[in-house]
């Protein structure tokens, strides 16, 4: 049983950290940016965060929008970067407790969720354009293949992330707007599905303000 | 979960250029990769902080498009300001085409497109779903509507000004393929050595509706040429104009049956009688008066003979005891025989005349039928019968016709556009 | 209605249709003739305006007559 949600204190600086999840495993010390795992016992420190990169997502850590009807908040984030910018994958905390990802590649929203894989997946070497699985009785189509460089994280993670290097994605399509992603970070490809989102349909809230701009 | 976060404001870059130094203001905030100085044409990597020189252009001149970057305006309700512009060209059977394209931005509904050839646009966005079928097919659907393949080529960009969302120079080839279904356009740029598509969606959209949304100086480009998913003129008015078509038939029906009740056709005469060329005499009689009511309307005289491989030639009179006459006449012949294809006809044993405008009054015909006199034939025996107010069904045929003229030429017109349209694609709609 | 002048163009052809109904407009010419004396009816062989202002020509007048 992981230390309760309040009541910690960052073992680098001392701040109080609050942990919004009870499944959060991770988060970013907002002070000292040194990244927190929870243990059984306490907090342990297992390093520290540069500055994060310029980029500039409309999101931020507590904004808030809906899905399907269900509410939910950001609460953590991961930045990669490949040669055509830097995406973030939001971390999002619905109200029923559960938590998916929110993808922001450009200003392209994905929101997706980690999924039992319904059949094998090809490994890293294996893997190609144009690839097609039916799943869920859809289709879907690699439709992109991108090597990435972990560039930094921030707040709540459902797992242990942290100072990784180049990670392989797998992009999926399908034609009525359904989105896939096979996940090549760890030692097992990990399956997430959802749907590509347009901002509007997002209702998202507690955005960033950028000067000469309203939503 | 509402509370109130602190928002702080995101502020766009200003960097210098690091060939001359002058000062570049990125619009696009940190999603902007590639930007162009503005005054020396250098073409900056701005991903980053270093801002890496990527180009240098020689005797580089600005070009003004003709839709400023900095402009902003709405479409669809959404604001957009323009960022970035480039010009890209393509070879088609020796010719070069060159083209406009605008990059559009909106910090949280990310990036669009406007393309221009010819004072022809397209508002364009990229696809986050593929259509269904191969590239190699003619014809492949997307959100369920069919698309046809109009041209595939390599388009190569010749010039750039402002910011990009990804990395591009002077230079660059992409190969594209484009299908259509006006107004819409589904075009994929293909990237990589492993030919990764990108898939985009353009809708056909005036210079004047962009004009007005962006409030830019001047006139649009003047529109020359049909374009490949420009809309057919009056597409939706063809089946408008046959709609209407419809309604003047079930009116000419209306009227048909108006002028059949008010007329009627009534029979104002009837007799039997019997001819014989071969008797000497007089043939011509008179008949009985009859009366013609009013209003002054048509009369129509009907010859039932027995005729069998003969004619007879009615001479006839309408005169009115008022002394006003109509004189006409008409043959009546009927032919009939075997040969090897079986048997034939020709002709009628019956025949009939209609004289328009005949005022009311006391009439009687005068008869004076004619027949050959050296043939060993029967006496023909016929009957007269006079009719009041008859229909006339060539007029609802006639006018059948004239009504049927205008949509016809409205729709050859459509048909002529997409002549126009095809002759520019690579697949020619005859082979399609 | 995104055609108004073909409204008033079949409007137009539906009046006219329905003149030429009333009025029993045919497309054949009679020879018309006033003052046709009363006489004819007493002697009809003797009304010979017919040939001379030829109807129809039915090419069988040899001019026998």
């Amino acid at each position: 049983m992981p230390i309760p949600l309040q009541n910690a204190n960052c073992p680098g600086c001392g701040a109080p950290v609050l942990f919004r999840w009870e499944h959060s495993i991770q988060t970013t010390c907002p002070y000292c940016k040194s990244v927190l795992v929870r243990t059984d016992v306490d907090l342990k420190l297992i390093g520290r965060i540069g500055d994060l990169p310029l980029e500039s997502s409309p999101l931020q850590i507590g904004s808030e929008g809906q899905y399907r009807g269900k509410p939910f908040h950001a609460i953590g984030r991961i930045l990669y970067e490949y040669d055509q910018g830097i995406w973030n994958e939001w971390h999002i905390l619905f109200s029923d407790n559960t938590s998916g990802w929110l993808a922001d590649a450009q200003l392209e929203y994905d929101v997706s969720f980690l999924t039992a894989s319904p059949g094998p997946l090809p490994g890293p070497n294996d893997v190609q354009l144009g690839m097609n699985f039916r799943w869920f009785d859809a289709d879907y189509q690699i439709t992109n293949l991108t090597r990435a460089h972990y560039r930094g994280v921030e707040g709540e993670l459902p797992f242990q992330y942290w100072d990784k290097h180049v990670v392989l994605f797998a992009d999926l399509r399908t034609t009525s707007g359904r989105f896939a992603s096979v996940d090549y970070s760890e030692r097992e490809p990990l399956l997430f599905t959802g749907e590509a989102m347009e901002f509007d349909d997002l209702k998202l809230r507690n955005l960033r303000a950028f000067a000469g701009w309203t939503i | 979960m509402s509370s109130a976060i602190e928002t702080p404001v995101v502020q766009s870059a200003a960097l210098y250029c690091p060939n001359c130094g002058g000062s570049i203001q990125l619009r696009g905030f940190a999603h902007t990769l590639t930007a162009i100085c503005s005054f020396c044409g250098t073409v900056l990597d701005t991903s980053t902080p270093a801002f890496r020189i990527l180009q240098t252009a020689q005797e580089w001149q600005q070009v003004q498009p003709p839709l400023p970057l900095g402009s902003r305006g709405k479409l669809d309700g959404v604001e957009w300001e323009v960022i970035g512009y480039q010009i890209r060209s393509m070879e088609s059977e020796g010719e070069t085409y060159a083209w406009g394209e605008y990059v559009l931005f909106n910090p949280y509904r990310g990036f669009r497109y406007l393309s221009e050839y010819n004072g022809h646009w397209n508002f364009i966005r990229t696809l986050s779903r593929i259509p269904e079928g191969a590239v190699s097919e003619r014809r492949i659907r997307l959100d369920g509507q069919v698309f046809r393949k109009f041209q595939s080529a390599q388009a190569q960009t010749t010039y750039l000004l402002g910011e990009f969302p990804w990395r591009v120079q002077v230079g660059e080839s992409v190969n594209f393929i484009d299908y259509i279904a006006p107004p819409l356009l589904l075009s994929g740029e293909i990237t990589g050595s492993e030919n990764e598509i990108t898939w985009s969606l353009g809708r056909y959209i005036t210079g004047a509706e962009i004009w007005k949304a962006f409030n830019a100086p001047n006139l649009p480009p003047a529109t020359t040429g049909v374009f490949e998913n420009q809309p057919t003129p009056r597409a939706g008015s063809v089946g408008g104009i046959w709609k209407a078509f419809g309604w003047s038939l079930i009116g000419l029906m209306l009227v048909m049956i108006l002028m059949s009740l008010m007329l009627g056709g009534r029979t104002v005469f009837e007799q039997a009688y019997e001819f014989d060329p071969k008797a000497g005499g007089e043939p011509s009689f008179v008949t009985p008066d009859f009366e013609l009511k009013p209003p002054t309307g048509n009369v129509e005289v009907q010859m039932k003979t027995d005729l069998e491989n003969n004619w007879t030639y009615f001479n006839l009179a309408l005169i009115g005891t008022d002394g006003h006459a109509f004189n006409f006449g008409h043959e009546v012949s009927f032919y009939e025989g075997q040969d090897s294809d079986g048997h034939w006809t020709e002709g009628g044993k019956s025949g009939a005349v209609t004289i328009s405008s005949v005022p009311a009054g006391t009439y009687f015909l005068r008869v004076e039928p004619e027949g050959d006199k050296t043939k060993a034939t029967l006496p023909v025996h016929y009957r007269l019968i006079v009719r009041r107010h008859v229909i006339n069904w060539l007029f609802p045929i006639l006018a059948l016709i004239l009504l049927a003229i205008p949509p016809i030429i409205h729709s050859f017109r459509g048909l002529g556009f997409e002549r126009a349209r095809w002759q520019e694609s690579d697949y020619p709609q005859g082979s399609a | 209605m995104r055609h108004p002048f073909y409204l008033i163009y079949a409007l137009f052809i539906l009046g006219m249709t329905g003149f030429a109904e009333y009025r029993g407009w045919s497309f054949t010419r009679a020879n018309e003739l006033h003052n046709v004396p009363r006489s004819i009816r007493e002697n009809p062989g003797a009304y010979r305006s017919n040939y001379i202002g030829g109807f129809g020509g039915s090419g069988h007048y040899f001019g026998g007559k």
